[in-house]
């Protein structure tokens, strides 16, 4: 079991008058097993939540911890090692390097964390995503979907603990966007991940474990 | 470095412009090079040849040959273990007619400098108006026994052997005895040289000694020549630094957002890093490669009266020099790499 905890978070940008408080006193907790969406307007915080969640940024007041361990007083190195190894990243766009084929995107993998295990787990994954005829294919030849698709594939290759993804649906149509976060939740639940998913739109809402809601920087629990 | 090679072979148009770049920049520094050291040797290999450590001079000659003489007193009060040197320019021509410019140095057949004079074909002999000539002369299509007729003058030299690398100011040099130029200057002593270099208290008044290096520095234009081109190399230098950091930085700032990315999913700065360095290296190494290559045919076509000397040593300069100059290069896209932040790219 893994856990992730925001214990009274705050986030403030700027000093003075410019001083802007982007997270106030969050409190948020996911544990393995649980498709988690963070809903919430433009402006709201919801990438600097996310950003905070992956040591991207770090608090300026409260601590997170993921499993019962305070990430943010790691080191940048640290950080970073603790990204490859346990979080995988989703991203709007830009996730995938457009230099290698789908495969390759794979293999880069495998070099940065010295394996080789992996051509049947890479099978395995693509064939459970629908993605195997793509292979060889490079990123612009692929479809919105089919990227946002390889991206999940390629977060879940290390076999993180925890996927962040920040709006991964916003270039994808309803329907799209339904069948993306369908997988997601289904890797969450099969794979007892913790997944964590930030958007603004409001229809993936009865897809998900857990809801919260984010405005002004307040982070709200939102009943089912 | 799997990221780096993929990125080149992918985007071979890029990539190739730069290797281009490095190629046409090099090859033009080995051809600038080869040729600084071609018209350096024409001045001085004679002198090279020579071995020598010091020469002695008039005071008042500004370290040149032609317009430095010694007094008899001034010889005789030098060591004796030095070559006195009779030094005479003059055009020279063959009974069939060939013609060249020649420097006519006498020195005494007993000398250090004549005994190690090296011999390509014919014998070492200045006796009788024998003189052993610069190999220029061999393949200007003089021959052994051929005699050199000087001009305004009834002296006749026999060419008895040839000897290597033996110009001084870019032109061919004619060993003969004291004697045989008795007639053209009167047998005046320009300079003394020595192997070593002598005790100040040796050197009488009126007199001068200079370093072989600081007397080469002082051969007619010769410093002025080597200035130029020192000059031209290092702006070449100058404009590979510039061009590769410009173009490294394009292609830096293009793919900011990926590599932003990547440090999210968690590839270390580090890592990108030794990428750009390493595609800049290989990309160095490619160009100088090719204008080594190219540098050594265009010397081995280019007829030989051009003065382009390749050698081992300029082509390691200039390949170390533009290798470096790469890395330097790929300093500033390594600070755009460095300074990227996730954060930044991610909430942008
Ligand atoms: N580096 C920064 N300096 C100052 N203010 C910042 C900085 N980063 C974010 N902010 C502010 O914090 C607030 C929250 O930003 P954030 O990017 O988290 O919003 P968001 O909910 O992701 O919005 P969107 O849906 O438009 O992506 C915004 O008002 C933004 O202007
Ligand atoms: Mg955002």
């Amino acid at each position: 079991m893994s856990n992730l905890i925001f214990d009274s978070v705050t986030k403030i940008f700027g000093e003075g008058s410019s001083k802007y408080v982007a997270l106030e006193n969050i409190n948020f907790e996911a544990e393995s097993g649980q498709l988690i969406l963070v809903i919430g307007p433009s402006g709201s915080g919801k990438t600097t939540f996310l950003t905070i969640a992956g040591g991207l940024q770090t608090p300026t007041n409260g601590d997170v911890k993921i499993n019962d361990s305070t990430i943010n007083s790691l080191s940048k190195k640290q950080q970073t090692k603790l990204r490859l190894e346990k979080i995988g990243f989703v991203l709007q766009s830009y996730n995938l390097v457009p230099f290698l084929t789908v495969e390759e995107q794979f293999k880069f993998v495998d070099k940065l964390k010295n394996q080789n295990l992996t051509e049947q787990k890479m099978h395995e994954l693509l064939s459970d995503l629908g993605l195997l005829e793509l292979l060889k294919k490079y990123p612009n030849q692929l479809s919105g979907g089919q990227k946002q698709r390889v991206a999940i594939a390629r977060a879940l290759y290390t076999d993180p603990d925890y996927i962040l993804a920040d709006e991964p649906t916003a270039a994808l149509d309803t329907d799209r966007s339904m069948k993306v976060i369908e997988l997601l939740r289904d890797l969450a639940h099969k794979r007892n991940k913790i997944i964590i998913v930030v958007t603004h739109d409001l229809r993936l809402k009865d897809m998900a474990d857990k809801v919260y809601q984010i405005i002004d920087g307040k982070m709200t629990i939102l009943e089912k | 470095m799997f990221l780096a090679i993929k990125e080149m072979l992918h985007e071979k148009l890029r990539y190739s412009l730069i290797v281009a770049l490095i190629f046409l920049v090099s090859y033009l520094l080995i051809i600038l090079t080869g040729l600084a050291t071609g018209l350096a040797n024409l001045n001085k290999a004679a002198i090279n040849e020579w071995d020598a450590s010091s020469i002695v001079l008039n005071s008042d000659s500004e370290g040149r040959l032609q317009q430095s003489f010694l007094s008899q007193d001034e010889v005789a009060s030098l060591p004796n273990n030095g070559t006195r040197i009779s030094q005479y320019s003059t055009l020279v021509k063959s009974e069939n007619g060939l013609k060249e410019n020649a420097q006519l140095v006498a020195l005494d057949s007993k000398s250090f400098i004549f005994k190690k004079l090296k011999i390509t074909s014919g014998s070492k002999n200045i006796r009788n108006n024998a003189g052993v000539v610069s190999d220029k002369f061999k393949s200007d299509g003089f021959k052994i026994g051929d005699y050199l007729l000087v001009a305004n003058s009834s002296l006749r030299i026999k060419i008895t052997g040839f000897t290597p690398r033996a110009t001084l100011s870019a032109l061919p040099v004619v060993y003969i005895s004291p004697d045989t130029i008795q007639s053209l200057n009167k047998g005046v002593t320009n300079a003394v040289v020595f192997k070593n270099t002598l005790n100040n208290s040796k050197i009488p008044k009126g007199t001068n000694q200079l370093s072989i290096g600081s007397f080469i520095n002082k051969l007619p234009g010769y410093s002025a020549q080597q200035l130029t081109f020192n000059f031209m190399i290092g702006f070449l230098y100058i404009i590979i630094l510039i061009v590769i950091s410009i173009f490294l930085y394009i292609l830096t700032v293009q793919k900011l957002p990926n590599l932003g990315v990547l440090k999210a999913q968690g590839v270390s700065t580090q890592y990108l890093v030794l990428s750009t360095l390493f595609q800049s290296f290989i990309m160095s190494v490619i160009g100088v490669i090719i204008a080594i290559i190219l540098g050594e045919i265009t010397a081995i076509t280019l007829p030989s009266e051009v003065p382009i000397v390749i050698d081992k040593s300029n082509i390691i300069v200039t390949g170390i020099g533009i290798i470096i100059m790469s890395l330097l290069g790929a300093l500033i896209p390594i600070r755009q790499i460095a300074k990227v932040d996730p954060y930044k790219i991610i909430g942008g």
